[in-house]
């Protein structure tokens, strides 16, 4: 166990753990930032999405030793002052989400995608959104994105 | 004000409120009332339970209103759509509505896409009887006849004086009044909430992160644990392991390890080890005693099986339907066709892996857990503590998913049982291989079509033949000789005056469970797949053979004219593509896919659209309706192209997403839903009836495209 200090959602937040402990796991047990979530462990599935320095990553293989330096940011901090973000509106415009679970990593790409692109595309998204969701919100996601962004409902 | 809480404590009825009482309650002025329900029927007749539950309704302080009820949130909209229905009648608006949880003792089980179709009445009663209530109570507090009241957004007025009161203001007073048995329902020309598309109330936490599944829950002192079954099902444990590094307790539980830790990842680093496909060791010389009979658990010695019971197994009785003389009618049959479709075991795959939380104290125990069946998790926990079950607390959590597998204990059990050797609150959770190792999978089966036809190829036949493995007998729910998996082939809509079905058990003991369709998931695949076959061997166009063979049947034609219509049948598909159109009527809806394909390289397979048409007789929330349909058909993709569960001596083949897939964004088609409302104050379901066409409409499609008719699923 280690004392360690990282930048959480803007926030210095001090925990005591191995320091080979993967992010997701001090998140959500430690931290109580249960919003990110574990979904295969293995890097595939993208539901344990956060930002690292502004880029979505997974949590589930990055070790604490390994961000300690680092601004990581979680779907609770999406939102400002609990004023959502217009991705995150948009997806309650579109009720994008249906059992959730994957959600959390869903936004986490598409708040990166519309903060980087002003009309993301279709192909941008399809490649953006490499999350897997087992309830096939697919053409849910897609109609936010469009919203979020000020484009006609697609397709 | 004074709280009051109004208790049903009568035998259930199935409409509302019945008798009342007086208790002192906390959360304003509540209001319970009871409702019916119900699994899939084949389900709860094998089972014996219909189960009557029930739900509260809460006047809050500041006027908005609670709706809790006893039924399982897996992001299809029951509370929502239930809710709906209740604020329709109680006059207020939507944006004054929660929604909430009720306790398990009025909890059901969620399943058979019941939840709001069975509830429908019910729930609108019980609105309209709390609003009759508190306009009779405001009346009184106005010095004014009911008769003069009307009600609006939570608050009466009166056509005699300026007076109004808000529901919260006589919430208390209303809650001492005896239900009236036959209140006004408001008809459906004036509903304002019922059928539109009302917002879900459990969205907003899905996208700020501050929804609790399952997973998420923390409970003070609370300790972690994972689990690690034997890799081969049914083997156990050769001995205790060592206490591995970090953790707290290792635990045998006889099939499984579990590992207890203060959080969870060193017991998911210890049991989420990818199974070794040589040895009967794993990490730390774990060793495993094999099952008895593990080489009958091979996928090739199952099949073989399954073939053998197709060509003489004995049927379960009575024959689950045996119209006229198909068998004699079949073998006179001047054109025939004859087709064997295979369906495999099939893992849930739903994003959060099971999961459950539980306190136990000396004479009572509270548990947290994403489930479809609260009531059975209160007995589960009894009957591993010998705690009554009415000193059982069920928190029924999110599910981030179900599709029929969180109906199970087995999760369930293994956390009571480890909470009693740690004497702490404990989570246990399944790390993601361990879920998809072992499932309760949807059955493997062989499903046998025979249709005859006269000498203009008009069905004048329909047998089918199911051979596969059955939940409800590995439950005990039905003998050795009892009927299974035969929804979907049972009642067609397909006139045809001779019908036959029958169901061979297979003996194979590898777990299934109820899977979201349930034995539509394996027999419409059959069944409109040989549609299509048998149209070819008529002659006839697929579309026009199945409007022949529904003449008079409007619900059934109206889908399939539309969906037919929405991916342009009669133009025929670009060069290079094909369509494929599949019928499934289930839950009280019914839904008709078209689908267009076409293969650019060997060996895969681009969906390019798929247009749903569904009746679900009235749709409640047409936005939720959409949803199910996109999510069901994107299920039903998936399944079709890539899912299965194969086992060698017990072992599945699957164990996380780099050996299951799913289908992706870049992979999902452009889809169209139509809903058609037949009209009639009747609910279908819709949870599950977008599945079933799937599998059939896209190997229409497939043998459309380039000849090639795909009997056995997966595609590829
Ligand atoms: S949990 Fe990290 S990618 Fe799946
Ligand atoms: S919304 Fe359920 S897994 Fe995506």
């Amino acid at each position: 166990m280690t004392v360690m200090t990282i930048n959480v959602n803007g926030v210095a937040r001090t925990v005591d753990v191995d320091p080979a402990t993967p992010l997701l796991w001090v998140l959500r047990d430690v931290l109580g930032l249960t919003g990110t979530k574990y979904g295969c462990g293995i890097e595939i599935c993208n539901a344990c999405n956060v930002w690292i320095d502004g880029s979505a990553e997974k949590a589930c293989h990055l070790l604490m030793k390994d961000v300690l330096t680092v601004k990581i940011v979680t779907v609770e901090g999406l939102a400002t002052n609990g004023v959502l973000s217009k991705i995150q509106q948009a997806f309650i415009d579109e009720q994008t989400p249906q059992c959730g679970y994957c959600q959390s990593g869903v936004l986490m790409r598409a708040a990166k995608l519309v903060s980087g692109n002003a009309k993301p595309t279709d192909a941008q998204i399809d490649s953006a959104i490499a999350n897997l969701c087992a309830c096939g919100t697919y053409p849910r996601i897609r109609a936010a994105i469009k919203r979020a962004t000020g484009q006609a409902p697609v397709k | 004000m004074t709280d009051q809480l109004i208790q049903n404590e009568s035998e259930p009825v199935n409409s509302g409120f019945s008798r009342r009482s007086f208790m002192a309650g906390s959360a304003g002025a509540v209001l319970a009332f009871t409702l019916e329900s119900s699994m899939p029927d084949s389900v709860a007749q094998a089972a014996g339970a219909a189960t009557k539950i029930g739900g509260n309704l809460t006047i809050n302080a500041d006027n908005t209103v609670t709706v809790a009820f006893g039924g399982a949130e897996m992001g299809q909209g029951i509370m929502t759509g239930l809710a709906q229905c209740v604020a329709e009648e109680l006059m207020v608006n939507w944006t004054q509505v929660k929604t909430e949880s009720a306790p398990w003792a009025q909890s059901y089980i969620t399943g058979g896409s019941f939840g709001v179709r069975a509830n429908f009445l019910a729930m609108r009663t019980a609105g309209a009887q709390a609003r009759d209530m508190l306009i009779a109570a405001a009346a009184t507090s106005m010095g004014v006849a009911p008769s003069s009241c009307s009600a609006s957004a939570g608050v009466i007025s009166n056509t005699v004086n300026s007076q109004t009161r808000t529901y919260a203001s006589v919430a208390a007073a209303a809650a001492l009044l005896t239900p009236p048995a036959s209140p006004a329902l408001t008809p459906k020309a004036n509903w304002r909430i019922i059928g539109t598309r009302a917002n879900r109330t459990d969205i907003r936490g899905k996208v700020d992160g501050s929804a609790i599944f399952g997973l998420d829950v923390q409970v003070p002192g609370m300790v972690y644990a994972a689990v690690r079954h034997s890799p081969a099902i049914g083997g156990t444990l050769a001995a205790t392991p060592k206490l591995p590094a970090g953790a707290t307790h290792v635990i045998n539980l006889g099939n499984a390890v579990a590992v207890v830790a203060a959080n969870s990842w060193i017991p998911l680093d210890y049991c989420a080890i990818g199974i070794s496909s040589t040895s009967s060791t794993w990490r730390d010389g774990i060793k495993w005693t094999a099952p008895a009979g593990a080489a009958a658990m091979t996928s090739a010695a199952i099949l073989t099986t399954a073939n053998t019971l197709m060509a003489s197994g004995t049927p379960g009785t009575p024959l689950p339907e045996n119209i006229g003389t198909a068998a004699a009618t079949y073998t006179a049959a001047p054109k025939k066709f004859e087709g064997t479709y295979q369906v495999p075991f099939l893992p849930h795959v739903m994003m959060e892996v099971p999961n459950c939380t539980v306190s136990l104290s000396a004479n009572s125990a509270e548990v947290w857990v994403p489930t479809q069946a609260a009531g059975w998790v209160a007995a589960t926990v009894s009957s591993l503590t010998g705690i009554p079950a009415a000193n059982v607390t069920v928190h029924i959590t999110l599910l981030g998913g179900g599709f029929g597998r969180k109906i199970e204990q087995d999760f369930v059990a293994e956390a009571v049982k480890v909470a009693k050797v740690v004497g702490k609150p404990v989570k246990l959770f399944w790390p993601r291989d361990e879920d998809f190792s072992h499932d309760q999978y949807r059955p493997f089966g062989l499903i046998r079509v025979r249709l005859g036809m006269n000498a203009s190829g008009t069905p004048t036949s329909f047998q089918a033949r199911n051979v596969s493995v059955s939940p409800l007998f590995q439950r005990g729910w039905i003998g050795a000789t009892g009927n299974d998996n035969v929804d979907g082939l049972v009642g067609t809509p397909y006139n045809i005056p001779n019908k036959l079905v029958e169901f061979v058990r297979h003996p194979s003991t590898i777990p299934v469970g109820f899977w979201r369709s349930v034995g539509e998931s394996m027999n419409c695949f059959a069944v409109e797949s040989a549609i299509d076959e048998a149209a070819l061997v008529a002659g006839q166009d697929p579309v026009a053979f199945r409007r022949a063979l529904l003449a008079g049947k409007t619900r059934e034609l109206a889908v399939l004219n539309s969906a037919a219509s929405m991916i342009g049948w009669d133009a025929g598909a670009p060069t290079g593509h094909a369509y494929g159109i599949a019928l499934a009527t289930g839950f009280g809806s019914l839904a008709c896919l078209a689908v267009e394909v076409s293969q650019p390289v060997a060996g895969s397979l681009t969906i390019h659209r798929a247009c749903m048409a569904v009746d679900p007789g009235m749709a409640v929330n047409p936005t939720q309706v959409e949803a199910q349909m996109q999510g069901g058909i994107i299920q039903g993709l998936t399944s079709s192209l890539w899912g299965k569960t194969t086992f060698t001596n017990g072992k599945a083949s699957t164990s996380n997403f780099n050996n299951v897939r799913l289908m992706k964004m870049s992979e999902a088609p452009v889809i169209q839903v139509q809903i058609i409302e037949s009209g009639a104050e009747f609910l279908g379901g819709i949870g599950e009836v977008a599945v079933p066409p799937v599998a059939p409409a896209l190997a229409n499609a497939y043998a459309r495209l380039n000849g090639t008719r795909v009997r056995t699923l997966p595609f590829f």
